[in-house]
């Protein structure tokens, strides 16, 4: 008899999907989130589906890695749980909110769109927004005081510092960067 | 020398706008991490707490029927996820089973093991005594169910198979007693 449950139990591990129907439950995923409201998922739509589900959810040993991503047992065994609910047919808020009701909104890797969670997804488009019209705000008030200096007209090609000692190293720079002998422009005399 | 190109800024005055600005935008960062100092970012409340638990059909580790939740009802329950590569469920251990010795028909213990092997769970049951049923919960099915962390974790559960209270690590007689009682256990 425990040699029996020991190879269910390896078996349960090794190919979860297969035995489901047969192997011991748990909560029955019925009772707690309905019938399956999905199509039931098959071969490699299943298991596409399998790994983006599986990362959505939280793995509860792990720091911070999903269901996904993490080796671990209970990570394990919670992905197995997702491919075999896709099989039957749950779709991917059921799913979420099956494991949910067991570990709480923490199992969740992106907070649902409800109550104080609506701040983590609006409060940076908020403050962009607040941030935009402030700049906005600002630009417009110095307008009106006038304190927005007029721009200074570009200097020419041939205009120079003041400065002798910059003076030579502008006309360095020049003749360096564009080829002008002495830094001068073309067309124009010593 | 040569001189400065870029005319030195003239000093201003502090913007007490932009400081009062500045200290709404810090000052709810600074609370909230204060709030949070003391508390163990690990242990989250667990949502199954005051509502029915979930059901459960599991093989006894020594055979013999499946024991299921309903087969429980009754007393209060002592539901302790537990596993032999644990060392608080080592340190727990003794408390448990002397407990479930105590008390007798006014509540019952079960033990679920997480994670572990039969043989290691025998051995360590021969070398430290048992006292009640432990189930063997393969894919930790039932674990997942009752949204365990990690071990040990223990539900307490009331005759009519509400969950009153749950315990994150080591149990100790004083809070094992507290919880008890929430789930009933008559004093």
């Amino acid at each position: 008899m425990k040699r029996l449950i020991l190879a269910a139990a390896v078996v349960f591990v090794g190919a979860p999907f297969a035995v489901a129907q047969d192997a011991p439950t748990g909560a029955e995923p019925s009772r707690v989130v309905g019938a399956p409201r999905g199509k039931a998922l098959d071969g490699d739509a299943l298991a596409a589906r399998t790994e983006d589900v599986a990362g959505l959810l939280r793995c509860p040993v792990c720091q911070g890695l999903s269901v996904a991503d993490s080796p671990a047992t209970m990570a394990v065994n919670m992905k197995g749980q997702v491919k075999e609910l896709l099989a039957q047919g749950y779709d991917q808020e059921q799913i979420l909110a099956y494991f949910e009701n067991s570990y709480g909104e923490f199992v969740r890797l992106e907070p649902p769109l409800r109550g104080v969670n609506w701040l983590v997804w609006l409060g940076p488009v908020l403050a962009l927004a607040a941030g935009g019209v402030i700049v906005a705000w600002t630009l417009r008030a110095r307008r009106r005081a006038g304190s927005v200096e007029p721009e200074a007209p570009l200097p020419g090609p041939d205009t120079l510092p003041d400065d002798p000692k910059l003076a030579r190293h502008v006309r360095r720079v020049r003749e360096l960067a564009y080829g002008w002998p002495d830094g001068r422009p073309p067309g124009t005399s010593a | 020398m040569s001189q400065p190109v870029v005319g030195e800024r003239k000093p201003r005055a502090l913007n007490q706008r932009v400081l009062l600005l500045g200290f709404l935008v810090v000052a709810p960062l600074v609370a909230v991490l204060l709030l949070n100092l003391g508390r163990d970012p690990h242990v989250i409340d667990s949502p199954l707490v005051g509502r029915a638990a979930p059901e459960f059909t599991l093989q006894p580790l020594d055979g013999g029927e499946p024991v299921t939740l309903a087969s429980l009802r009754g007393r209060p329950l002592v539901l302790n996820f537990w596993a032999t590569w644990c060392v608080p469920c080592f340190q727990e251990h003794p408390l448990l089973v002397s407990a479930a010795r105590a008390l007798g028909d006014r509540a019952r213990f079960i033990g679920v093991i997480y994670e572990d092997s039969e043989e290691q769970v025998q051995g360590f049951l021969a070398r430290q005594g048992s006292a009640y049923p432990s189930l063997l919960d393969p894919g930790s099915r039932t674990a997942i169910a009752f949204g365990i962390f990690g071990v040990p974790e223990t539900y307490f559960i009331d005759a009519e198979g509400r969950i009153a209270a749950k315990h994150v690590g080591p149990l100790d007689a004083a809070s094992l007693e507290a919880k008890l009682r929430q789930a009933g256990l008559s004093p």
